[in-house]
């Protein structure tokens, strides 16, 4: 894609790419603009959701949430950036000045070098690298270095704690993630974003996710280690807050502790997306091909694109409700039983799915009947969850909503336009 | 054991150990010989028939000129006979031995004591300040105490006008690294864990506590002192300070101790106001308790529904008696205004929504499985240690202990009420474990549930405050009165000397005795772990300070 582009503007200028002696030029200049791009998604990916995340957690807890910057408080995360912007940046007096400045770059850099290979649609992707998946796994261990290092620098014991938290969870919970999403590597026979995406087809049952009861596994697997990869609850120790007041940003203040919100929500979007991409056949429009979106020129292409983009983001916007639902309903694990989760369960559960998936390609010809029986039954299990998960859903809110209106002679729901 | 005989077996035992019987409005009190109050006690916790396994509060009167009293409060809860023995010493070398090898809560006891009357108990293993700063010089509550016009610059006195320049203020311990590649951390004064002003000092290896070291005083507001300068009824609002969380208890404690002084007969329609009030307070107070303690665990959102309900009982309360969260409802006599037949209906309709809510927050986080594997099994506290510090309460009672002031010391028309006192049984591991004190809190919810319906219904019609004379002036005498409150007893032990102000009031709190046992609890937990036994033991900071 990036070399397209580059491509494009210099046929745009009158230039053959072929012979343009100084086209690294333009690609150093698409990849500045592509990085201000994702700069910018992040931005507005991040800030809006923390303000969707707290609207949700109010309707969980049953109170409004912040509903007074803007219509229904949509404009609150601007508010808190501003807020944050203006504040003074301090720095411990016996803090090692250097480092506690860097940190937060690190931290905010391992999540958004990651939007490099994150695809949003049929050809909406910087740069598909062949080992995108790979790279992915390898950059995020920046962030391991960024919040030691926040840890450390700060010069508090409390951040020490959570710098050293962060750490050892990261390191433990990036195996069994590795792992599981390697059985959708074999799957796929590609570490490229897209090819996965390709991989798989538009409708559930193409889904790697259902594809075998192995990859079913391996997608809740794959899940439960990002969240923990990304510090949330149930796995917020390192910033657990009643524990270690705020684990290794402590200390931070102003723009830079803005940095680690940044990358602690823009982590957000790249949890739901890596799950999207491998297990939920990422932007898949059914009844059309990849090939066909492709081939496709003009304001058809851009259509296609800006519908695939559409899809990509309905996907990972459920799983972003999702895990945003498990925070605010599950306490948190203790250090110790962190480990055992990750090496006793996790780490076991991905390497049976990976020798599980292995088996499956060598003895269930694809497109036969057994293949089709094991997608039947993994489908099945899926809808049996989805279909329990809102049917206990509806029930809970039912049985509050009487109560309420017992209680309070009035709807306990009431649509966001009619909020006070 | 009737009094007589305990008198009776204690004079064989120790010939010449008795010199007075008292005869006062508190428990049958006896005054032994001082240098012999280390073998009494002994005797008495050991003896089979006697065992006075529990040491409820010490207690030191200035008398001057010439002596201070110790008093030591005991109580047998298996053979459920209390005794109060009291010893006189020359207030020029107030020196008496130490029961803190007898009764692990001794030690805090005797701390306090020494730190605000200087009786010195020799052979404390840690005779400390507790609440005052360690170079403090003085003893407060003396009579003859006169305060220092300064402490390191800073003024004592609210109407001084020198500026405070910074100063070196020596800490309240000495905070020495330890050697052994430990590191020491504060876990406090100000921490979201702590729910106030507290200090633990953790001795930690990596994530493993080894020692946790509570430090205290921080709030200390010395409302005991305060007291001593109010009258009866003006000491009232400053009770509901003492416990934040369950004012009206601690209003009610104040109001017996009181009454028994002066011989008030309350009113039968005013105890049961006061039996609603309390009983909607201690829902409150646990839940606030069970509450903060889920959010301690990282679960944010049955503590927003707590207090959700929380806020229903408040405006409940804002009904009753005015104020929302310290509520000096209860008079001498009585109570301060009537509950009306709206606000019982209220309570009734609130009754009936707030039960299947209870089943709502079991179905949200009790039975949660990360939720019950960060508590069960983690900081046991058994029964000999549970009496041993003296703990009180649900605390005491999720140890396996069946011991309620409301059954077992029966107070206001609770013997009228059949409720049950639930035990903790060890329900998803040890008995005595985190988890067990979160469940018995909300088994109590329940038990407060039916006790209100009752109570409602049976509630007369009549006046609902006593005669009271304008001006309180009780005869010399001493009374201690007693309720359970939601985090144990709260005692309220006046001696009075015939003005209008008491001469001494000394304040037992469930809290202060539930602080020490951390220390005890804490080698080997983990740093997430102390959180939850301090939210699960449900201590909160003024009620340990007062």
């Amino acid at each position: 894609m990036l070399r397209d582009v580059a491509n494009w503007i210099e046929r745009l200028l009158g230039l053959d790419p072929a012979t343009f002696a100084y086209s690294w030029i333009t690609s150093v200049v698409v990849i500045g603009v592509m990085a201000l791009v994702a700069f910018v998604f992040i931005a507005f990916f991040a800030g809006p959701v923390t303000w969707w995340e707290r609207r949700l957690a109010g309707r969980i807890q049953s109170r409004i949430g912040p509903n007074r910057v803007g219509p229904q408080g949509v404009l609150q995360w601007l508010a808190d950036g501003i807020k944050c912007f203006l504040k003074e940046d301090l720095i411990p007096a016996q803090a090692d000045k250097g480092l506690y400045m860097f940190a937060p770059y690190l931290v905010f850099g391992g999540y958004m070098a990651t939007f490099a290979v994150l695809p949003f649609g049929a050809n909406l992707i910087a740069a598909d690298l062949d080992v995108g998946l790979l790279y992915l796994l390898a950059i995020t261990g920046l962030v391991v270095i960024g919040s030691l290092m926040a840890g450390w620098s700060s010069n508090n014991k409390w951040a020490l704690f959570g710098g050293i938290r962060s750490a050892a969870q990261l390191v433990s919970y990036e195996i069994p993630s590795a792992f599981s999403l390697m059985s959708v590597v074999l799957a796929a026979g590609t570490m490229s974003m897209q090819g996965i995406i390709r991989q798989q087809g538009a409708w559930p049952w193409d889904w790697f996710v259902f594809r075998n009861p192995f990859l079913f596994l391996a997608f809740f697997l794959s899940l439960t280690s990002s969240i923990a990869e990304g510090n949330r609850t149930p796995f917020d120790l390192p910033e657990g807050e009643s524990e270690l007041v705020a684990g290794y940003h402590v200390e931070y203040s102003g723009m830079r502790f803005l940095w680690f919100m940044f990358a602690e929500w823009g982590n957000l979007w790249v949890i739901a997306s890596i799950a999207t991409v491998c297990f939920l056949g990422g932007w898949q429009i059914p009844g059309m091909s990849p090939a066909e979106i492709a081939a496709s020129t003009g304001l058809a292409f851009w259509g296609w694109q800006a519908l695939t983009l559409g899809v990509f983001v309905a996907k990972a916007s459920v799983l972003v409700a999702f895990v945003i639902q498990v925070r605010w309903t599950l306490p948190r694990l203790r250090v110790d039983q962190l480990m055992i989760t990750c090496w006793k369960y996790l780490v076991p559960g991905a390497l049976f799915c990976l020798a599980g998936v292995l088996v499956l390609l060598a003895v269930v010809p694809e497109n036969g009947i057994a293949d089709w029986a094991l997608r039947g039954v993994s489908l099945a299990a899926g809808l049996a969850i989805a279909v329990a998960y809102v049917w206990k859903t509806r029930a809970a809110y039912m049985a509050d909503r009487d109560l309420y209106r017992r209680m309070e002679g009035k709807e306990l729901w009431y649509p966001p336009f009619r909020l006070p | 054991m009737t009094f007589a005989e305990i008198t009776q077996r204690l004079g064989t035992a120790f010939p010449d150990g008795i010199e007075v019987v008292e005869d006062t409005l508190m428990d049958p009190a006896v005054r032994i010989r001082a240098d012999l109050a280390h073998a009494v006690c002994l005797w008495l916790r050991d003896d089979p028939d006697l065992h006075m396994d529990t040491l409820r509060v010490i207690t030191a009167t200035d008398r001057p000129p010439e002596s201070i009293d110790v008093v030591w409060h005991l109580l047998s809860m298996r053979h459920r006979h209390t005794l109060v023995l009291k010893a006189r010493l020359p207030r020029e070398t107030p020196d008496v031995s130490t029961v803190s090898d007898l009764w692990a809560s001794a030690n805090w006891f005797e701390r306090e004591q020494w730190d605000l009357m200087g009786v010195n108990f020799t052979g404390h293993p840690d005779l400390r300040r507790l609440m005052m700063p360690i170079d403090w010089v003085g003893h407060p509550l003396r009579k003859d105490y006169v305060r220092p016009d300064s402490y390191h610059g800073i003024p004592t006195s609210r109407d001084a006008v020198t500026p405070v320049t910074r100063a070196e203020i020596p800490r309240h311990l000495p905070k020495a690294e330890p050697t052994d590649d430990l590191m020491l951390i504060n876990m406090g004064p100000v921490h979201p864990a702590t729910h106030g002003v507290l200090n633990f000092l953790l001795e930690t290896d990596g994530e493993i506590v080894r020692h946790a070291k509570p430090d205290v005083g921080y709030l200390h507001r010395s409302i005991e002192k305060i007291a001593e300068m109010n009258t009866y009824a003006g000491t009232m609002p400053y009770t509901d300070r003492v416990d934040y969380l369950g004012g009206m208890m601690t209003n009610q404690g104040w109001a017996m101790a009181c009454e028994r002084l002066l011989g008030i007969e309350v009113p039968r329609r005013a105890e049961f106001c006061r039996v609603i009030a309390c009983e909607l307070n201690r829902i409150a107070s646990h839940l606030v308790g069970t509450g903060s303690m889920s959010m301690d665990l990282g679960a944010y959102t049955p503590f927003i529904h707590w207090l959700r309900e929380r806020e229903t009982i408040n405006d409940i309360m804002e009904r009753i008696c005015g104020a929302r969260l310290t509520y000096t409802y209860m008079r001498i006599g009585g109570v301060c205004r009537d509950i009306d037949r709206e606000t019982l209906d209220k309570i009734s309709a609130w009754l009936d929504h707030f039960e299947p809510i209870c089943a709502e927050f079991d179905r949200l986080i009790t039975g949660n499985e990360i939720f019950v594997h960060r508590l069960a099994n983690v900081a046991v506290l058994t029964k000999e240690v549970a009496l041993s510090y003296s703990i009180v309460g649900p605390n005491l009672r999720a140890s396996g202990v069946k011991w309620d002031l409301r059954r077992d010391e029966p107070y206001s028309v609770y013997p009228e009420l059949d409720f049950d006192i639930p035990v903790g049984l060890g329900w998803r591991g040890t008995v005595g474990d985190c988890y067990d004190r979160l469940l018995l809190r909300l088994f109590e919810i329940r038990e407060c549930i039916k006790i209100l319906r009752q109570a409602i219904a049976m509630i007369p019609d009549g006046e609902v405050r006593a005669k009271v004379p304008r001006i309180l002036k009780p005869a010399a005498n001493e009374a201690y009165g007693r309720v359970e409150a939601p985090r144990g007893e709260a005692g309220f032990y006046v001696t009075s000397d015939g003005t209008d102000k008491p001469w001494r009031v000394r304040i037992r709190t469930g809290c202060f005795t539930a602080m020490p046992v951390i220390e005890h609890m804490s080698p080997g937990l983990m740093i997430a772990d102390i959180v939850a036994v301090i939210g699960s033991l449900d201590v909160i900071a003024p009620e340990v300070d007062r």
